[in-house]
């Protein structure tokens, strides 16, 4: 399995559901070799073992590997479309783009490669030389089926599948339709994505959502395109309810980018405010769009109502859920969406937009299309106001996440594993 | 000689309109218009209009045998007077047949009968007003919403000068006992209860047209004979529908109007069967057994009780909270938010609130209103918080 991030050392769902899914297989019987660019050896080695291809030695010598990579030339990718960036990581940015990738010349023929493992600028140069550590990986060890996550690793995939002759079944959890919206597409990421899915034997896909993107959008033969929903790691410890003012809070966490739809998260706080003021609206993340939400903001006339944390982490996330009473999530294009399902969690009753893979699964959660702020604003008003619908929502919210279990989400996918090898 | 009582229940609700909470104290535009005229027209196009003709058809042809029993809601009367005259003009001339019983119900399809016995005496009362108005007729018989009953009900249509009353036949109320003999009240033995009979009425409304059922398909000829099949001496059959089942929840092209046209003229030119209203049924049966309902039953799904209007939290909440504002009801003086309040006491309402079949969709659902029980729970909320400050505003001062 080839991903590009993995628990503790994470910038969004990806690495999460990445650690979901291997321990969800290890439940399954099935073995996970799960490489990543650059591993820092705390992560949890329970379920799978973790390669570091940072300390892959790629032997230069084995053509049939080098063969692969002849017409290979680097294109730096336009900083703004980098996914998962924000303000704050600018100077981090910065320095990582002066470092990048470091080579390292070992003896007779042999090179590693030292990859940052993030999302900085010559990521392209990384994607690459992770499929040339990929093409390695897969000529050393044994194996049945190649699994890779996202677009960064495609090209490690098919690089393996090369070697190996092995199944490739990629994972699309997000595609840049969802990131950068209908007309501002990154060429360059938009082919890797539809090579890696074309060249794929299967493609799993975390919602209907995102399949439907994936054969209108890049074209692919629906009949080898599967939804694959994410599931939710059950909490070890309960969220404590907590507040620290007397108005209800209503909260939206996430990065403040185009995708996520944070302005219409504004206008229904406005709407509400203008009937209540008895409630504080919490944008909680950060991103590219944070100077205009504040500009927003402030242009309305709410900022004493308005909050804004910054980019939250771990424990702080759980505080804030804990001062919840209701979570909004207005994502434009949501392949599929994790944090409604941590809000309830909590118990926390959540607002979503139509336009997300998680709407499919959830049962006990108020859908409402993004643009429409009318709708959601009366579905926040509603649950502010009604303390039946909030307590109801709550519990059978828990319920409904409950019942999303990493373990089932992996016996659908050995299934398609089974599939492939079978045929 | 076997007697058949056939009963239909005329409804259509006065479905709200999207209310925001900011059209709260602002808007008093409730119901959504468009909508009440397209369905009503829909409904009567397709089942009223055409079911009122083929029963014209064969009352003239079978003017001494063929009897049955019709209830229509004071809200159908409404939306028809205000939207489609031409089909209420239809409905009239049915009754004016005199082989069609007309039996009381309440004004708005209401649920008052659950816990609120003064709101469903006012309900029965305005439906009274709007039967006599409209046809000229004054019921003795009850259906209630749904065929909600229970002993307490009957105690207090009896109250109201109901003699005879229509329920559903629940196994579990029924036990040993079969649907084919007359009842009555426990506590008020004079109050007649007809139990429907359970299987052969779903057969048409669920699996008329079900060709996995192994009675597949349904004829006039079955249909008799599965009621020849009951004891001989089982003096009754009853069944009960609703108006709709003919061209809506079953399409005409399924052959249900040919089914009926078929099943009441055999029936009314049958020598060993007897189309009866419920109130000849109750004139010529003198024996009869009580039976005890201690809770409410109704024509619900399998288990037969009311928890498809009442059965969860938000229901509940919705539903005590409207019974809040009977007093102020009672001395307000407007009269269009009082009739408001009297609609949205209509089990629809309750019904686009139901998470009993959830996550799978409800079968028994006949229009999608909302997209989810929440999203028809806050837009119900929504208007009755308004119709409370309405109804405040406008009490009369002492």
């Amino acid at each position: 399995m080839f991903g590009w991030e993995f628990p503790p050392h994470i910038s969004g769902g990806l690495g999460t559901a990445c650690y979901g899914l291997t321990k969800g297989l290890a439940k399954n019987d099935v073995e996970v070799l799960f490489v990543m660019p650059k591993a820092s050896q705390d992560e949890d080695q329970t379920y799978t073992r973790i390669i570091d291809a940072s300390a892959v030695a790629v032997d230069f010598t084995q053509s049939h590997i080098t063969s692969l990579f002849q017409n290979v030339s680097f294109i730096e990718v336009n900083s703004k479309l980098i996914p998962y960036v924000g303000i704050n990581q600018y100077y981090q940015l910065v320095d990582q783009m002066r470092s990048g990738t470091i080579e390292t010349q070992t003896s007779e023929g042999k090179r590693t490669f030292s990859f940052t493992g993030k999302y900085t600028q010559n990521l392209m140069q990384e994607v690459e030389n992770y499929a040339l550590v990929a093409a390695q990986i897969a000529s050393e060890y044994d194996f049945d089926i190649i699994h890779a996550h996202d677009w960064l690793t495609y090209k490690a995939g098919v690089a393996a599948r090369k070697i190996s002759g092995k199944p490739l079944v990629v994972h699309v959890h997000a595609t840049e339709f969802d990131r950068s919206g209908e007309h501002n597409i990154n060429d360059i990421v938009y082919g890797m994505e539809r090579y890696g899915m074309s060249e794929a034997d299967a493609v799993c896909a975390v919602s209907n959502w995102t399949r439907d993107i994936v054969i209108n959008k890049y074209h692919i033969e629906p009949k080898k395109v599967f939804p694959l929903h994410n599931a939710v790691e059950p909490v070890l410890k309960e969220v404590v309810r907590k507040k620290y003012v007397k108005e209800k809070i209503v909260t939206f966490l996430g990065r403040v980018t185009f995708q996520k739809g944070p302005e219409y998260f504004i206008e229904s706080a406005k709407k509400i405010l203008d009937r209540d003021p008895n409630v504080r609206f919490v944008l909680a993340g950060d991103g590219d769009l944070m100077h205009n939400a504040i500009e927003r903001v402030a242009e309305l006339g709410i900022s004493d109502r308005f909050h804004f944390t910054g980019f939250l982490r771990g424990a702080e996330i759980d505080e804030m859920f804990g001062m919840s009473d209701v979570y909004v999530m207005p994502s434009i294009s949501e392949p599929f969406g994790i944090s409604p399902l941590e809000a309830m969690r909590a118990y926390v009753p959540v607002v979503i937009s139509k336009q997300s893979g998680v709407s499919e699964v959830l049962t006990h959660a108020i859908k409402v299309d993004f643009w429409d702020v009318d709708a959601m604003a009366d579905a926040i008003y509603g649950i502010l106001h009604y303390p039946a619908l909030a307590t109801f929502l709550g519990e059978k919210g828990k319920e409904d996440v409950d019942n999303l279990q990493w373990e089932k989400v992996a016996a659908r996918l050995k299934k398609i594993y089974n599939q492939l090898l079978n045929s | 000689m076997r007697k058949i009582c056939i009963h239909f229940q005329v409804v259509q609700p006065h479905l709200l309109r999207t209310y925001r909470f900011f059209d709260i104290n602002q808007n008093h535009n409730y119901f959504d218009d468009y909508q009440n005229r397209y369905l009503i027209h829909r409904l009567a196009d397709r089942s009223f209009l055409p079911t009122n003709q083929l029963l014209m058809e064969l009352i003239k042809k079978y003017p001494d045998s063929l009897y049955l029993s019709m209830s229509i809601s004071g809200s159908t009367i409404m939306l028809l007077k205000e939207y489609y005259p031409e089909a209420l003009e239809s409905f009239k001339q049915l009754i004016a047949t005199g082989n069609v019983e007309i039996t009381g119900s309440t004004l708005t399809h209401s649920l008052a009968s659950l816990n609120n016995k003064s709101s469903f005496l006012e309900q029965i009362r305005l439906q009274e007003e709007i039967l006599e108005s409209t046809f000229g007729v004054k019921p003795t018989v009850f259906c209630n919403t749904e065929l909600i009953y229970s002993d307490e009900i009957g105690e207090w249509l009896y109250e109201a000068g109901y003699r005879t009353v229509l329920t559903e036949g629940a196994r579990h109320i029924l036990g040993w006992k079969s649907s084919g003999y007359l009842y009555c009240n426990p506590y008020k033995t004079d109050l007649n209860v007809l139990m429907r009979n359970p299987n052969l009425a779903d057969d048409v409304t669920f699996r008329f047209n079900d060709s996995t059922w192994d009675q597949y398909p349904l004829s006039a000829d079955k249909m008799i004979r599965s009621i020849d099949l009951f004891p001989e001496e089982e003096p009754l059959v009853n069944l009960f529908w609703d108006y709709d089942l003919l061209g809506l929840v079953q399409p005409e092209e399924n052959g249900i109007f040919d089914f009926f046209k078929a099943f009441l003229s055999q029936l009314a030119s049958s020598a060993n069967h007897q189309l009866c209203t419920p109130s000849a049924i109750v004139e010529s049966n003198t024996t009869k057994s009580t039976i005890h309902v201690p809770w409410a039953i109704s024509s619900s799904g399998e288990e037969k009780d009311p928890n498809e209007w009442v059965g969860n939290e938000l229901q509940q909440e919705a539903f005590s909270q409207l019974f809040k504002l009977e007093e102020s009801y009672n001395k307000s003086t407007c009269e269009y938010t009082k009739l408001a309040w009297l609609r949205l006491q209509n089990a629809f309402h309750f019904n686009f609130m139901s998470t009993k079949w959830l996550p799978h969709e409800s079968v028994k659902r006949i229009f999608d209103v909302y997209p989810s029980p929440y999203q028809a729970f806050i837009n119900y909320m929504n208007v009755l918080n308004d119709i409370k400050i309405q109804l405040e505003k406008t009490e009369k001062k002492k």
